[in-house]
């Protein structure tokens, strides 16, 4: 790396108008040619503000106030719209929000050339097309020359990241920022984003300055890693070095805040095997839209399909997939705001469906659910008391002073001074929100609790706060618990069995320590390549997902849904589809390589 | 393909809107009270006339029946006669007595086909010019959110919604009209009579245009891809000619499908203003006339403007903005 | 996070903790627009509500002597006991005005009342149940948003006897269908957050969630916009009263005095002008405040409904 940087960032200051805190302060660094730079940060820490800086991308209100960005030797802050926008060519950032970067009006491929013309005008418009179309292919965009004239809205998040990068290399820059660009995608799509990231670099020449919230994904696309808080480089070391020293306090966080999957300590549970208190069987549940361009016809969706698992009293029992497997589907089929349209679901061996008027209220009792959004599930300008003896008072139970000692008590049980009883929920942190729900739902005594993402709003040290206070409700209540979540390093400390989802189907059940370390699905073992950790990667992406976007639930293909992404796939895949079959010790997978195993003895496994 | 099923659905669904719309009309102006044979007859008509003269036009019978028998004539094209106009043109007046049912009366499709060529010009000069008014007002107060531009745009659509259209009729009739000489106001002849009522109907119609654009366009220049546009690259002018204007004219484009029906409530009454010969003036003729057959025809002819309008914005719209369903 | 949301992160350390309508109705008063309609519409209602018993003149009341007096300070023949002057039989076009005005104004809100009401009722319905309860709401609309409201009214009036009460029902009953369609789409959205589905789990009733929960939080903001509309259905009433079909002589409304002036307009061109300057007045003062929560809301709102 002893070339001549082509960028060079010098005590780069920015601030806001007329306040005197900085938002980033004496920021420097250089990036060579060909090199990947990480930078991450918290939220709050100016990463993205750097981002913008760095590509003389910065709005009102926010200034800079000192230090150069040097491109090439120029400074290219200091230079005039026009003279900016011809070196847009050489500069090029793709952001965080890759379905709100393009005009959704216009086809994808027309915006593109469009770019490249006012970057590059002496390109003609036929070759711009062709060029554009020839990258489209590169990132391996499917049937590149027929989508170049798809809208935005018809390309799914990973895609369209993907266009966004055929769009920042398409005038050949000699430099890209990348702010979060995995951010809003699943892990496995995230993983295939970064792949291809990696190899455009070598290919094109491109040097990256790669920004992210999180340490593991940064890791993986750079060697190098700057660390940002609160506005100021604090650290700056190989990322091997980096995870083994931190050396500034927020890194040290970091790195030890990051979930460990493989090496963890956690001992696994042994799951008690208690009675099945729920017992799924076959259920299904399709939404009909309206079809595009139809007289009448709906489209049909199915979101649940033929799903079967029981679980066991006094288990944790998780439900894991990306966005779209369906498992908010089933979440509302498991709590009974909707009824399955096929299958039956029995809760302590009366089928939930039947359920009405006062049996249902009763049901509820037994069955409660915590929401995913701390904000939004509470009921605004309602004191927390109020919110919490709610359902008593729905359910009639108890006179206003027997209702309040309850209320007292849970709250103090969930971890909430009983001082709140009068407050509003204004200024409670997430975590303290999500106590609020789960005081809100424990209140009725349910033996269920299914928690939907229940987690997911919260940072990591609230995590295990929250995870514990589960343990103690259990330990004293008896509870069931049903975490439905994305977060494979959460299911991985919290659940005993897991159920594994894709395409509406559960396509792998196991036991937590065979799940991981011997997943019974491809599927699976793609999920778990994706993962970001700073553990040596028991299984990698390469070996475990093929490119490929997971086929679209309105044209469901004919066999395995994973088939199209599985790199183990052979023929009969594509025009069957697998069941779950056993695997031995109860573990479950629906793939046509464990038949080499056993049987499919479903019956029998579940029993 | 996708176009063809969108126009038969949409087709499908206006017929059902325009029967709702004669079933409504057509209960509602047998319900209320007063007796328009009384009316058609003359005050002074002995009651045995005015009955045998409703028995022959099938008034006694139950309403459905009546609006069934109407409907069976509106499916084959025919939309019924007048009840007091004869087909020479004038209308009669309806307080002497003279037996109209036997002189020939004008066909209602026939009236209206007269008029409509009219309103249709008075409205598309409107149009034209509340789309002129609400751009060079209502982009740079788009353009420019809180700032003098936007304010402007605030204060000219208050004041604007603000003008009854039958006084701003008769003010600026006085000014531009009476003491100017600038202007004719007053009957039809010729284009020159249509620029001061579409003028009115202009000022009446481009306050909410203007609302809508500036904050459609102040709130399309907040999406991300305005602001992305811009480290891709494109200029500023670029930016918001080929993205901005053309996502902001959604809205607009679909507003102007719901104000159609706004809009022919104000040609009703500067039509009347201006005595000008269109299919508004028919219709205030007709109710102060209690022309029941025309004013039956009128609502059918304005709904079904109206669907066909709608689903023009629609299909307009849809090609702006594929995200639109079809 | 952008780069303004970054801005807005440090700038505004604290969520505001007062619900979204004191939101939107606290910046909606802050504005200059806001304040410059208030001050004018307090004025011309004190006048309204004061001013006719106080100067003891009676609209109706003729004066053949005073009659076609001009304006003050405008002519020669003008008198300090007639501010805007007279009409052709003498009676006080100011105290006509003022009434006037207070007709206008009461009918306008009861319509907005009716509308607000039917309109509420039958959005949150389609709304919240969706399916064929939606359906059948929504067509229904539809058919009278295409028929041209002011047709509608003046068919109806134009063959019944336009008394108060029967143009109040029928403007209001002509115009609830915008608020049916927004109550929809707004109730909709509400409908699918997390606090409507926890209340389900609670087991409350959709009765109880619709109007204890939602109707809350949606209709404030519904009311806000509604303002617009009092001052639209006062131009209405205006237009029934021009062509003949409102509240009739010898009640004063802005309708018929113009109408009336109509007839004297080269001779005395105040006659029909006036009433229309104050009647422009009155609405502009009002579209102010309208139109300025309706831009709060729509800030708040982010651009949403």
């Amino acid at each position: 790396m002893s070339a001549e940087p082509i960028l060079r960032v010098r005590d780069l200051s920015v601030g806001i108008a007329g306040n005197a805190r900085p938002i980033l302060a004496d920021v420097s660094f250089d990036l060579a040619p060909r090199e990947i730079l990480g930078i991450i940060g918290a939220s709050g820490s100016g990463k993205t503000v750097l981002s913008r800086a760095i590509v003389n991308w910065l709005e009102a209100p926010l200034v800079v106030t000192g230090g150069s960005v040097a491109f090439k030797g120029r400074d290219i802050l200091k230079l005039s719209g026009g003279a900016m926008r011809a070196t847009r060519r050489e500069i090029a950032y793709v952001g965080a929000n890759p379905m709100g970067a393009l005009d959704p009006t216009l086809p994808v491929g027309p915006q593109i050339v469009e770019k490249l013309h006012a970057v590059a005008p002496e390109i003609g418009r036929e070759d711009a097309k062709r060029r554009v179309i020839t990258l489209l292919d590169a990132v391996r965009i499917p049937s590149a020359a027929t989508r170049f004239h798809d809208f935005p809205s018809q390309f799914s998040g990973g895609m369209m990241q993907r266009a966004l990068i055929v769009d920042a290399l398409v005038s050949n820059p000699a430099f890209l920022v990348a702010d979060n660009v995995t951010q809003p995608l699943d892990v496995t799509v995230a993983a295939q984003v970064l792949r291809l990231m990696r190899e455009l670099t070598v290919s094109f020449d491109t040097a990256i300055v790669f920004i992210s919230s999180s340490l593991p994904t940064a890791c993986d696309a750079a060697n190098m890693i700057l660390v940002l808080d609160e506005g100021r480089v604090v650290e700056r070391q190989q990322k091997d070095a980096l995870v083994a020293n931190p050396t500034h306090a927020y890194t040290a966080d970091l790195v030890a805040n990051t979930p460990k999957i493989w090496t963890g300590t956690t001992p696994p549970r042994t799951p008690p095997v208690g009675e099945p208190v729920l017992s799924v069987r076959g259920a299904s549940r399709s939404y009909h839209v309206r079809k595009r361009g139809s007289f009448a016809g709906t489209s049909e969706v199915r979101a649940v399909r033929n799903v079967t698992f029981d679980v066991h009293a006094g288990e944790n029992f998780g439900i894991v997939g990306e966005s779209g497997c369906g498992k908010s589907s089933l979440m509302r089929l498991l709590s009974r705001l909707e009824r399955p349209d096929g299958g039956q679901i029995l809760c302590e061996g009366v089928d939930m469906a039947t359920l009405s008027g006062r049996d249902l209220l009763a049901f509820r009792r037994t069955v409660q659910l915590v929401l995913q959004d701390p904000f939004g599930s509470l009921p605004p300008r309602t004191a927390v008391g109020a919110m919490i003896e709610a359902p008593l008072r729905i359910h009639g139970l108890g006179d206003s002073k027997a209702r309040r000692e309850r209320v007292v008590a849970m709250m103090r049980e969930v971890g909430l001074s009983p001082e709140l009883y009068d407050q509003l929920p204004l200024g409670l942190s997430a975590g303290q929100r999500q106590r609020i729900n789960v005081a809100r739902a424990m209140i009725l005594e349910p033996r269920i609790l299914i928690m939907d993402e229940t987690l997911s709003a919260l940072d990591q040290a609230e995590q295990f706060k929250l995870l514990a206070l589960f343990e103690t409700l259990q330990a004293k209540h008896g509870l069931t618990y049903i975490f439905i979540s994305h977060d494979m390093a959460l299911v991985r400390r919290t659940c005993d069995r897991v159920a594994v989802m894709y395409l509406g189907e559960v396509v792998e059940i196991s036991r937590n320590e065979r799940l991981f370390f011997d997943p019974g699905h491809p599927y699976s073992r793609a999920l778990l390549s994706a993962i970001p950790t700073l553990e040596e990667k028991r299984y990698r992406t390469e070996d475990c997902l093929l490119d490929g976007e997971p086929p679209n639930p309105i044209d469901l293909p004919v066999g395995c849904g994973f088939a199209g992404r599985c790199p183990n796939a052979f023929d009969r895949c594509r025009v069957e589809s697998p069941v779950l079959m056993a695997r031995g010790n109860r573990d479950l997978a629906a793939c046509f390589l464990v038949e080499r195993e056993a049987a499919p003895v479903l019956e029998e496994a579940l029993a | 393909m996708e176009i063809l099923s969108f126009l038969a659905r949409r087709i499908a669904q206006g017929l059902v809107i325009v029967f709702l719309v004669s079933g409504l009309i057509f209960t509602l102006l047998r319900v209320v009270p007063g007796d328009p044979v009384r009316l058609m007859a003359g005050g002074m008509a002995p009651e045995a006339l005015i009955n045998e003269i409703a028995t022959k036009m099938g008034l006694r019978d139950p309403i459905p029946i009546q609006f069934m028998r109407y409907m069976g004539h509106v499916v084959r094209g025919d939309l019924g006669e007048s009840f007091v106009r004869p087909a020479n043109g004038a209308s009669t007046g309806g307080s002497s007595f003279d037996d109209s049912t036997r002189g020939a009366r004008a066909k209602v499709l026939d009236l209206i086909g007269e008029t409509l060529p009219m309103t249709l010009q008075l409205a598309g000069v409107a149009v034209a010019m509340a789309l002129v008014i609400s751009a060079l007002i209502g982009i740079p107060g788009g353009l420019a959110p809180g700032r003098w531009p936007d304010r402007l745009a605030f204060y000219v659509s208050s004041v604007f919604i603000s003008l009854p259209n039958f006084w701003l009729g008769i003010v600026l009739t006085l000014l531009l009209s009476v003491k100017l000489g600038w202007l004719p106001a007053i009957g039809y002849g010729g284009f020159a009579y249509t620029l001061l009522p579409a003028f009115v109907l202009a000022v009446e119609l481009s306050p909410v245009l203007i609302r809508t654009l500036t904050g459609s366009l102040a709130s399309i220049m907040q999406e991300p891809f305005i602001a992305v546009g811009a480290v891709r690259g494109l200029s500023r002018r670029r930016i918001i000619a080929n993205h901005a204007l053309r996502n902001a004219s959604v809205p607009l484009l679909n507003l102007l499908g719901v104000q159609f029906s706004g809009l022919l409530g104000g040609v009703l009454i500067v039509e009347y203003i201006f005595d000008y010969p269109g299919l508004g003036l028919l219709t205030i003729n007709a109710v102060l006339q209690r022309d029941f057959p025309l004013i039956q025809g009128i609502a059918i002819v304005t709904s079904a403007i109206f669907v066909f309008i709608n689903i023009a914005v629609d299909l307009a719209a849809t090609m702006i903005d594929p995200r639109l369903e079809y | 996070m952008s780069a303004v949301d970054v801005v807005a992160f440090t700038a505004t350390p604290k969520r505001s903790g007062s619900s979204i309508s004191q939101r939107i109705w606290r910046l909606a008063v802050s504005s200059t627009e806001f304040r410059i309609g208030l001050v004018v519409f307090v004025l011309l209602a004190l006048a309204a509500a004061i001013y006719p018993e106080a100067s003891g003149i009676d609209p109706t009341h003729m004066n053949v002597r005073a009659r076609l007096l001009e304006p003050l300070f405008i002519g020669d023949h003008w008198s300090i006991a007639h501010p805007l002057g007279t009409d052709q039989i003498g009676r006080d076009m100011l105290v006509r005005c003022l009434v006037g005005l207070r007709y206008s104004f009461l009918i306008g809100v009861a319509t907005v009342a009716l509308m607000l009401a039917v309109g509420c009722a039958l959005g949150m319905l389609a709304g919240y149940y969706g399916g064929m309860v939606d359906t059948l709401i929504m067509r229904i609309t539809d058919a009278q948003l295409s028929i041209p409201m002011i047709i509608l009214a003046i068919a109806v009036l134009g063959v019944s006897r336009p008394t108060i009460p029967a143009i109040i029902l029928v403007l209001g009953l002509s115009s609830w269908p915008v608020y049916a369609r927004v109550m929809r789409s707004v109730v909709m959205n509400e409908r699918g957050r997390e606090y409507v589905r926890a209340a389900q789990i609670m087991g409350a009733s959709n009765l109880r969630i619709m109007v204890g929960l939602i109707a809350p939080l949606v209709i404030p903001p519904v009311i806000f916009v509604s303002v617009l509309d009092i001052a639209r259905m006062m131009i209405f009433e205006s237009v029934l009263g021009f062509i003949g079909l409102g509240v009739q002589p010898p009640t004063p409304t802005f309708g018929n005095i113009i109408a009336d002036g109509r007839k004297y307009l080269l001779d005395a061109w105040w006659i029909a002008t006036m009433p229309g300057v104050f009647l422009c007045l009155t609405l502009t003062s009002i579209n102010l405040m309208g139109a300025s929560l309706e831009r709060a809301r729509h800030r708040i709102f982010g651009g949403l409904a």
